[in-house]
């Protein structure tokens, strides 16, 4: 067999068993999709999003009556967390697949990244969990977020300290926009607030698999508290690591996002889980509406498990964008950014969802509550956690 | 911040760390020295070797029996190898080919991303444990978890084992003579291609049989075998395309450099400090630690 028609042949075998978009179809309204799907990104993350996304669709298609009379189409398309592949997918689904929106957004370097080309192609983003300041900081017209930033985040955290009565802070972080971006904001309200913390500051490579060097180094500075600030497989692998050397359980762990509320959580940590704080966004006795019941329902019948919030905000998104383009009865992208700017919407949460062109990061953004919770025993559910903060953002 | 302490834990972090990386490069080298060809997907065999270790440990053996586990997943991954190789490699040799690198380089990507992708699909994206019930294990300062023991010590026993077979049996003798020459061999009546296969597959083998030692230590998931590809590729840099003593040296050498810049340097620049070692060599000793210039007719 010639090799050249082998080469051809697995190379064309290697693409077709790549993530695909949804095969699309004629007198369609489409919405984009980014998320990871596939390392280095949190593809768990992404997946999860992209499951209440595709619900979104259905929503749409059966109870909202479709996008100006025409029926809802997803878009998908995998940034793999890499900044350069995402701004690759965006540019895709905005001029050839000509999406109303780009939503699904989860790594913060690849939705930064992104939001510089679409403030010139105009097509709109929605942060669904990418929580950088930039993202929204830079008052980009097209740019919109539905996810806690990192000052409210900070913010939670130093209430939580404080509650504590932790001095010593070890802060590991993934060398990443989302970590070095947490990373400076607690420096910089630390410093602001006076709160006298002692801070050691460790980075480390998203891609890193030994994470012992560094958590030696944070076990010989004896901090009172390690925030984890890794996203994905970093995430898991420090907590691992942690506990090989002693570092937990003695030293308290608090996780920076909600990755602990998934069900692999305590497949992969089943002894050492006990005890982690982490991040919620939602409490499980708000009362959600009418359409995040719809979803529940839906979600509960397909996948046989409650959604969590990365469904929900992935739901959330999609119904805003085509609720936009209902509002604005159009599908032009300039119609959909102020449509967005102008209206309230109706999400997951039973408050509405409005994104005012306020100061500084607050820019087009709305953010969830941030409760951090304490898994107490093992296989815990986290809605059964305890509940140590509860705190709401300046700007909610 | 320095101390005697945290400069030993490091420093044997890093040995352990090495031994398996070694592990991977042994298979890179190996192949190269029979086959003559780089195969980029190397990650993606000690990918299959975690997921074959995950599988038989969580749905049959238990973690109790993961020392059962790790041969089987390492024949899984051989037999793999046994069929890719006839499909995808000797046809490079069958033919008298001008570009035969070039066709391997682009043959072995492809297969490195039609692996990782059906992995993706197959399997999911989420990341798996074996899990282990082996305790944690003081070696001096340092508490260091079972599993990394145990696949440290293991992959010393397979690289011992190896030798040995290379050294001592009908199909090691064989196979250095096809290293040394191919043409040599295949005119004494050596079959150089059923080498090649057997080859091949020995060399994925050893790259899953690390995938299959670190699946509880650095977790089963579709990307996990970028990283340790990386570091097999810089090991057979420094320790010498073709060479075996080289690769474990080259292993551990790279393991503590890594493992002590992170310490005392600066964590973040952790994979750099790697890369400044090849560079070093290169300067150095371009063919290596114990590598050999190379002659060719």
């Amino acid at each position: 067999m010639n090799p050249s028609k082998i080469a051809i042949g697995l190379i064309a075998l290697a693409g077709a068993a790549l993530p695909l978009a949804s095969v699309r179809a004629d007198d369609t309204v489409k919405i984009g999709l980014e998320v990871p799907l596939s390392q280095p990104g949190d593809a768990a993350a992404g997946q999860l999003i992209r499951r209440g996304a595709e619900l979104a669709i259905e929503y749409i298609n059966t109870e909202m009556g479709g996008i100006n009379g025409k029926k809802a189409e997803l878009v998908v398309q995998d940034s793999q967390g890499r900044p350069e592949v995402g701004v690759a997918a965006y540019r895709k689904l905005a001029t050839e697949d000509k999406v109303i929106g780009v939503t699904g957004f989860f790594h913060s370097s690849v939705n930064i990244a992104v939001n510089e080309v679409a403030n010139e192609i105009g097509v709109p983003t929605i942060a669904t969990q990418a929580s950088a300041a930039d993202i929204t900081a830079k008052h980009f017209d097209i740019a919109f977020r539905t996810h806690a930033i990192d000052p409210i985040r900070v913010e939670a955290f130093l209430e939580f300290i404080k509650k504590k009565g932790y001095k010593r802070i070890s802060l590991v972080a993934e060398t990443t926009d989302y970590g070095i971006g947490i990373t400076e904001e607690m420096v910089k309200q630390n410093d602001a607030g006076k709160f006298g913390l002692e801070l050691q500051k460790i980075g480390f490579d998203h891609a890193a698999t030994d994470l012992t060097p560094l958590l030696l180094q944070v076990k010989a500075f004896k901090p009172d508290l390690v925030i984890n600030i890794g996203v994905g497989a970093p995430l898991d692998l420090m907590i691992d690591q942690a506990a090989t050397i002693g570092l937990l359980p003695d030293t308290p762990m608090l996780i920076s996002y909600d990755a602990p509320v998934r069900p692999q959580f305590w497949q992969l940590h089943p002894k050492d889980g006990a005890g982690i704080y982490f991040i919620v966004y939602y409490s499980p006795k708000e009362e959600l509406s009418d359409i995040a019941q719809w979803l529940t329902k839906a979600y509960q019948a397909k996948y046989n498990e409650s959604p969590i919030y990365s469904n929900l905000n992935g739901f959330g998104d999609v119904a805003i964008l085509a609720q936009a383009a209902n509002l604005a009865k159009s599908t032009d992208p300039k119609a959909i950014v102020h449509a967005l700017e102008t209206g309230k919407f109706k999400t997951w949460t039973a408050a509405p969802v409005t994104f005012p062109r306020a100061d500084g990061v607050y820019w087009h953004n709305w953010s969830p509550p941030i409760l951090i919770v304490q898994y107490t025993k093992p296989n815990q559910d986290w809605r059964d956690a305890e509940l140590i903060v509860q705190h709401v953002g300046a700007a909610h | 911040m320095f101390s005697t302490e945290l400069f030993l834990q490091t420093l044997i972090s890093g040995v352990m760390i090495g031994v398996l990386y070694a592990l991977m490069a042994l298979g890179i080298t190996f192949i190269y020295s029979i086959v003559k060809m780089i195969n980029w997907s190397m990650g993606e065999f000690y990918m299959i070797g975690s997921y074959l270790q995950y599988v038989l440990v969580a749905y049959w053996l238990g973690p109790d029996l993961w020392y059962l586990a790790v041969p089987i997943a390492a024949a899984g991954v051989f037999v793999l190898g046994l069929a890719l190789e006839p499909i995808l490699i000797k046809p490079m040799f069958r033919q008298a080919l001008e570009r035969r690198d070039e066709y391997a380089t682009v043959v072995t990507i492809a297969l490195l991303l039609l692996l990782r992708n059906l992995a993706i699909g197959l399997a999911g994206p989420n990341q798996y444990s074996p899990g282990s019930t082996l305790p944690t294990v003081m070696l001096g300062p340092l508490p260091v978890a079972g599993a990394s023991l145990a696949a440290s010590l293991c992959a010393l026993l397979a690289v011992a084992l190896f030798y040995l077979i290379l050294k001592q049996s009908w199909y090691g003798l064989a196979l250095r003579a096809v290293a040394q020459s191919r043409i040599g061999a295949q005119t004494a009546g050596v079959d150089v291609f059923r080498l090649d296969q057997i080859a091949f597959g020995i060399g994925v083998a050893l790259a899953g049989i690390a995938g299959a030692l670190l699946a509880p230590v650095f977790l089963v998931y579709p990307a996990n075998g970028v990283v340790t590809t990386v570091k097999g590729f810089e090991i057979i840099v420094i320790g010498g395309l073709g060479s075996i003593p080289g690769a474990l040296i080259a292993g551990v050498l790279l393991g503590v450099v890594e493992s002590l810049g992170a310490a005392f340097v600066s964590a973040p620049y952790q994979n750099v400090y790697g890369f400044l070692l090849v560079l070093l060599v290169l300067l150095l000793r371009p063919t290596g630690l114990f590598g050999e210039r190379g002659r060719q007719a």
